[in-house]
């Protein structure tokens, strides 16, 4: 069994490695600071740097959308009753704005 | 993370079989229930509305999700309210009609600014009943919004909330006319 435990922890120690190579820094570890964006390719950032733009869902309302290069985060926009924004800027099922605007390594997806 | 530092992890890992349980494979390889304890504590991303979102990255995945308050109202450092409207200066009372100057100021409010589009939301005093004043303050709204649209305004939505939401306390004369508006949110 102990065996296996080392077997299963240096693949795991591979598949970091790899992970740090695509930039992926933060590399899965637990217990890291949540507040960084590891998605930088080495170069750190604080997340409240975020660039954003809107994704519009299938009911034409107002996503935040945001891809750093490695993670995608979505988020609701809300109006000041918490009631969704449904603006009309997009048509649904489409991505507009700056939503790539952090990407410092290149992100083909 | 090296490949070497990782080795001398996994070694130390099977010294102590309590660390891999607890510790930093201990969780990346939950093979018991699939529970873990970790602390995700976030931090705040402010949307270009001015509202903040609670925001991690785990290394991995990234993570978002609105700040709203245990009511569900957004927490918010600036609104996008652009306009609140005394419905005295626009309405007669009990009425739903603009007067002429009133539709006037607001034509050119809304040929001024510049928006996506806009919601407009009216509100009341505490006189007369709840459902009245959903009504009336419904209407209300309305009216602003065919004026906004006739300037070419996009109008992303129209409420009523009567007197529900007050904006200050219905007890003096003062506050009941602070209470009588029309909100114009503008969505940029």
């Amino acid at each position: 069994m102990k065996a296996l435990h080392l077997i299963a922890s240096l693949a795991a120690a591979a598949s970091l490695s790899a992970c740090d190579i695509t930039g992926e820094s933060g590399g899965g570890r637990v217990d890291t600071d949540k507040t960084i964006d590891y998605g930088q390719g080495g170069r750190q950032k604080d997340l409240s740097q975020l660039v954003a733009g809107i994704w519009v869902d299938p009911n034409g309302c107002d996503h935040w959308i945001i891809d750093d290069g490695i993670e995608g985060y979505l988020s609701q926009r809300l109006d000041p009753y918490g009631k969704p924004v449904c603006s009309g800027i997009a048509p649904p099922n489409t991505a507009t704005g700056p939503y790539k605007g952090n990407q410092t390594i290149n992100d083909p997806i | 993370m090296t490949v070497a530092s990782a080795a001398v992890l996994g070694l130390s890992l099977v010294a102590t079989d309590a660390y891999a349980q607890e510790g930093f494979l201990g969780r990346l390889f939950d093979n018991g229930n699939g529970e873990t304890n970790e602390r995700y504590e976030p931090t705040i991303w402010v949307d270009p509305d001015g509202c903040e979102h609670w925001v991690m990255d785990d290394g991995f995945e990234g993570f978002m999700t609105p700040h709203v308050n245990r009511k569900g109202i957004p927490v918010c450092r600036r609104g996008n309210m652009c306009g609140v409207m005394n419905t005295d200066q626009f309405f007669a009372t009990n009425s739903a009609r603009i007067s002429a100057g009133g539709r006037e100021r607001l034509a050119k409010f809304f040929k001024e600014t510049v928006a996506t589009s806009y919601i407009i939301v009216g509100h009341t005093d505490s006189r007369a009943s709840d459902a009245y004043n959903m009504r009336l303050s419904f209407n209300r709204a309305n009216s602003v919004a065919k004026v906004a649209s006739e300037t070419g305004a996009k109008i992303a939505d129209v409420r009523g909330l009567g007197e529900r939401v007050p904006a200050a306390s219905n007890r003096s004369a003062a506050g009941m006319a602070k209470n009588r508006r029309v909100e114009i949110i503008c969505i940029r």
